[in-house]
């Protein structure tokens, strides 16, 4: 498990290690999602502030666009220019690992595997209109495809869990 | 572009904030399920209950509201449920949500770098032929 894996990870001293609790995460994402969406024009569509999903495919298609001249689909928000979400968030992540000691290279076992979860995965998320973050906003915006969506996905939690958990005890 | 910049202002903050506090949208409810452990899922109805809230206080003070959404078809609904459920399960093998997924590629974890590549490439392979495909099958 990932979290697992985080709580061995060695600690360095003399580094700053900035603690920031999940709780606070969720609030200022939310916060920063809406004030996106609502005052910085990252829309349409509607609750569009913040996604892994829908703004990587914009950043993606947009720049395969530009190169080969395609007509892949970006959403309106990413016309003129894409959103940039996924680098920040890559850039802020690298940011809070490499201040805090915690950035260490560890080498996959089995990365064609992590290369299809990858791929089935933003092929869902596409499906559904937005990743686990995006379903949850479109949720508390109140749309009912973002209540099916975020349901489905809880429920396909749930289900994957308790596999894991049958497998491990096999 | 302040589009792009704001993004990035607001993608590198969230970055940050999820490397220090391993936020992930799909471990909370995983974690709950295997330990009974509360502290991703707190992260995940804190960010739900804040945008629920944020939502009306933004048009409130002159911000763009959301919706009305109206009625979805059913086609509709059953696609985006079954996306839904993809995400969760696949998500839950894979060790993490796409957020997660960022963060951890970003701090040396090669398998979250090898997974992202496939979510890149997913995206153009949705749209060159999954979604035609669906088009032409879906009533």
């Amino acid at each position: 498990m990932a979290t697992v894996v985080d709580s061995i990870a060695p600690a360095h001293s003399g580094r700053t290690r900035v603690r920031v609790t999940a709780t606070t995460t969720g609030i200022v994402a939310g916060l920063l999602a809406v004030i996106a969406g609502s005052f910085f024009d990252v829309r349409p569509p509607d609750a569009y502030g913040l996604c892994m999903a829908c703004h990587a495919r914009d950043l993606v298609d947009w720049t395969v666009n530009a190169a080969a001249g395609t007509r892949l689909t970006v959403a309106p928000a990413s016309l003129v220019f894409p959103v940039l979400t996924p680098i920040g968030v890559l850039l802020g992540a690298l940011l809070a690992a490499r201040t805090s000691g915690e950035f260490r290279w560890q080498h996959p076992e089995h990365p064609l595997k992590t290369f299809l979860y990858g791929v089935v995965v933003m092929n869902c998320a596409l499906l559904a209109g937005g990743c686990s973050i995006r379903l949850l906003l479109r949720t508390a915006a109140g749309e009912t495809l973002g209540i099916v969506g975020f349901g489905a996905l809880a429920v396909g939690v749930v289900l994957a869990t308790r596999w894991l958990q049958w497998r491990a005890a096999r | 572009m302040m589009t792009a910049l704001v993004t990035l202002v607001v993608g590198v903050t969230v970055g940050y904030l999820g490397q220090r506090s391993r936020m992930c949208f799909v471990g909370g409810i995983r974690d709950f399920i295997l330990v009974r452990d509360r502290y991703l899922l707190r992260g995940l109805i804190a960010f739900g209950l804040t945008a629920w809230i944020a939502f009306p206080a933004a048009a409130a003070i002159g911000g763009a509201g959301v919706g009305p959404f109206g009625t979805p078809d059913l086609v509709t609904m059953v696609l985006t449920g079954c996306g839904g459920f993809g995400v969760g399960y696949i998500s839950t093998l894979a060790n993490g949500c796409p957020f997660r997924q960022h963060v951890l590629a970003a701090q040396g974890v090669v398998s979250s770098g090898t997974y992202l590549a496939g979510f890149f490439a997913g995206a153009v392979i949705f749209h060159l032929w999954v979604a035609p495909l669906l088009l032409r099958v879906l009533p």
